[in-house]
């Protein structure tokens, strides 16, 4: 009898279930402007496979979305479109910048491009790549998934503290640093 | 050809019309007044025996700022420039007319060739350039409330010279507003005699468009009354972009016009390039560029042939053709590191030479992927949904494709076998054994036949690539092949030098004009490139295939219903970048 509960019960406060439930189904919304979109509907398909982590549900409306990924450039026409779309988008809502265009102009520092998709709206979490490829992008909704887990938000607006609290911003770059410092043989580009 | 093309034409308009001009890609150009641009127009498609019946392409120059010397011609402000191509002479011709003026304008061509209403918007969008008598003269690239012309020279290029962008609410409201439709702009009706008309927006954010393609629908009931697709969303400035880049610097930025075509579209620009600078390729590197090329159509083709699947309904091939998708990807980082854009084409060659073992991998993949195109061909070509939503649909004839510039399978579905890499080979691929795949209806379902055909042709030119490989150094010596082969730099100074300059400053490339075509994987595909002997080009016009198949959607989408439109778009096969640039 004790054996049987203990496999079957877990014990959890709620917001920390309404949390892991939050952070193992984030459903992305279809929404892609360029390039980066291709390598994003990569990710999705067999070799890489993006429903081990439950976020291959793709939605057609915003409504629907947990995640929008700004998959591209940033257009000056396209902007106030997607500033639309992302009110759309219900709460909680989050955004991912993937690819050098969306996080910063890239290599286009040109008239008709926005220089960074963060000049108006709120970021998450930053792909960097042009276009990353599908495993970056990946790498990008896991750090996602980990700090949405860690999120604090109140279960309703009746109960508790009101608003979001996210956990801080890590920089990859220094946290790789050590790692990358290490790699000092690289394979040469005349083989295979 | 020029001569006799020469006096044919002058014994009709005189010789003070027609005023020949000598360009260093060797296009028989001709010079005109303003005045007489018409009839030679309306002369050149319908006159002459063996007749320019397509319009490839229109453009401008801005010649402000241009300090040289034009092989003896008048410089003006302005120069329009009209490219015809003629398939029975197998020839392009160019039409340059000069004009005057802050502001000129001039006489429409859209009663003659109804594909230059994009192209005069464009032109009109881009140098403030007005047409007279144009149908509905407007924006269509930039927003409709841009200030300025971009690819005039006094119009900034970057966004950081023009202040930071901002988005408060009431733009952001504004925006919107301008963003609606209004069918009297468009001179829509509301209704027929016996219904209302219904306007559908699908755009620019919808699964179906591929990208941020907007069309606006006038439906009545199902039926499609009439389509107006809305571009731009997509505008990367590419054309403005490399009046700023070097010569090489700017190769990066074409890999993402067609994003799908990858190291194609280097091609595209290089041989333009390589046309100026005179630079002959050894033939290893253009084996090397010519195996990259097919790779990549095999690679386009097959993100295509998914979600053309996908758009009609089947959910399950896109996902086996990612998973080959990938395996051409294997190859193409083997070889250049990159996937989507590998930047791996050079001024006079490659990168660098084949890795040790290329040949292995290619090997695999050519025993592999015939059966999987057969299962395909099971899966997809003989399926009953499929051929139902694709047989019949968005049919056009040989003649209107030509009409409206249609190239690449699209035309080859209406039955010509028009292939540039056969008719007017480049890059060696005179050397080649392969087949034009033609069909004869013109619809959804002969286009991909086309597509999936030419796979397999793709397959046979990769296959003579691996046997035939040349031996040879992967990049020309010419000084200004860009970089320069390293070996001999360290050894003598006359190549350090050019290593030197050629990759701090970019090589100077000589002033002149030229055009490259290509049959790349949606069409063709052409750079026209203005050289005022600098280390960056004057003036870069990209001509893509998609542009003109977009604005054809009307046309061919009118009577059929609203899931048809997205059985045409898919069987279009066009890339948001390839439209806007």
């Amino acid at each position: 009898m004790e054996e049987a509960v203990s496999q079957s019960i877990i014990l959890s406060s709620v917001d920390k279930l309404v949390a892991w439930g939050r952070k193992n189904s984030i459903w992305p919304f279809h929404f892609g402007l360029s390039c980066c979109f291709v390598e994003m509907a990569t990710s999705m398909t067999p070799k890489y496979d993006l429903a081990r982590f439950g976020a291959e549900v793709i939605r057609g409306t915003p409504r629907e979305a947990d995640v929008m990924i700004i998959a591209g450039t940033v257009f000056v026409k396209m902007a106030p479109v997607i500033k639309r779309l992302h009110e759309q988008m219900m709460e909680p809502r989050w955004i991912i910048s993937m690819g050098s265009c969306a996080n910063s102009g890239g290599m286009y520092d040109i008239y008709s491009v926005v220089q960074g998709v963060d000049k108006f709206m709120p970021v998450d979490v930053y792909v960097t790549g042009c276009p990353p490829r599908p495993d970056a992008f990946m790498e990008g909704l896991l750090l996602l998934r980990d700090s949405v887990g860690k999120e604090k938000r109140p279960l309703s607006w009746t109960i508790g503290e009101q608003g979001v609290l996210k956990p801080a911003k890590i920089s990859m770059k220094e946290q790789k640093r050590a790692q990358r410092k290490e790699m000092t043989t690289l394979r040469p580009p005349d083989e295979i | 050809m020029i001569p006799d093309l020469l006096a044919a034409l002058r014994s009709r308009f005189g010789n003070d019309i027609v005023e020949p001009e000598t360009t260093r890609d060797e296009t028989p150009t001709f010079w005109t007044p303003q005045g007489k641009v018409l009839d030679l127009l309306i002369y050149l498609k319908t006159g002459l025996s063996q007749p320019f019946s397509m319009m490839y392409d229109l453009t401008a120059h801005d010649m402000r700022a241009y300090k040289k010397d034009l092989n003896g011609h008048s410089r003006f402000d302005f120069q329009l420039v009209y490219h015809l191509f003629s398939f029975e002479r197998n020839a392009f011709l160019r039409l340059k007319v000069g004009l005057e003026g802050e502001y000129p304008s001039h006489p429409t061509a859209t009663h003659i060739w109804p594909s230059l209403n994009w192209y005069e918007r464009e032109v009109y969008d881009m140098f403030g350039i007005r047409f007279e008598g144009h149908p509905r003269l407007r924006r269509i690239l930039m927003p409709s409330n841009w200030e300025g012309h971009p690819l005039r020279k006094e119009h900034p290029a970057r966004a950081t010279e023009m202040g930071p962008f901002r988005l408060w609410d009431e733009k952001q409201d504004a925006e919107q507003k301008a963003l609606q439709f209004d069918p009297a702009e468009w001179g829509l009706q509301t209704q027929s005699e016996d219904s209302d008309f219904l306007f559908l927006n699908i755009g620019p954010q919808h699964p179906g468009t591929h990208g941020v393609l907007r069309v606006i629908l006038q439906l009545d009931g199902e039926e499609i009354v009439d389509a107006i697709p809305e571009i731009g969303f997509h505008h990367r400035g590419a054309e403005k972009m490399g009046e700023r880049q070097s010569w090489h610097t700017y190769i990066p930025y074409t890999d993402r016009i067609d994003y799908l075509g990858g190291v194609m579209n280097n091609l595209a620009y290089l041989l333009a390039v390589e046309k100026l600078a005179g630079i002959t390729v050894p033939p290893r590197a253009q084996t090397i560029r010519v195996m990259l090329c097919e790779l990549f159509r095999i690679a386009s083709h097959l993100v295509w042939y998914g979600t053309f699947a996908q758009d009609v309904g089947q959910l399950s091939p896109v996902f086996y053709m990612f998973t080959d998708r990938e395996k051409v990807f294997s190859i193409v980082e083997a070889i250049t590191g990159g996937r989507m854009h590998p930047n791996w084409f050079r001024i006079g060659g490659v990168a660098q030479d084949l890795p040790a073992g290329w040949d292995g991998l290619v090997r695999q993949f050519i025993e592999y992927f015939p059966r999987k195109l057969k299962e395909y061909d099971k899966m997809v070509m003989r399926n009953s949904i499929f051929k139902a939503r694709t047989k019949g649909i968005g049919i056009f004839t040989l003649q209107e494709a030509i009409e409206w510039g249609v190239t690449g399978p699209g035309l080859r579905a209406c039955g010509l076998e028009w292939d540039m890499r056969k008719k007017r080979p480049y890059s060696g691929y005179e050397n080649f054994d392969f087949e034009v795949p033609v069909a004869s209806h013109g619809d959804c379902y002969d286009r991909a036949v086309v597509r999936v055909e030419e796979m397999r042709q793709s397959l046979r030119i990769i296959d003579q690539c691996l046997k035939n490989m040349p031996e040879g150094p992967y990049k020309s010596s010419h000084p200004l092949t860009t970089p320069p082969i390293k070996k001999h730099t360290m050894q003598d100074i006359e190549t350090l030098i050019n290593h030197f300059l050629n990759v701090s400053w970019g090589p100077v490339i000589p002033p002149g004009e030229a055009m490259s075509c290509i049959e790349a994987t949606k069409g063709w595909n052409g750079y026209y490139l203005l050289s005022d002997g600098n280390t960056s080009p004057y003036r870069v016009r990209v001509r893509a295939p998609s542009f003109a198949h977009m604005q054809m959607l009307p046309y061919i989408s009118r009577g059929y219903t609203v899931a048809d439109l997205l059985s045409i778009l898919g069987a279009m096969d066009f890339v948001l970048a390839d439209v806007d640039r």
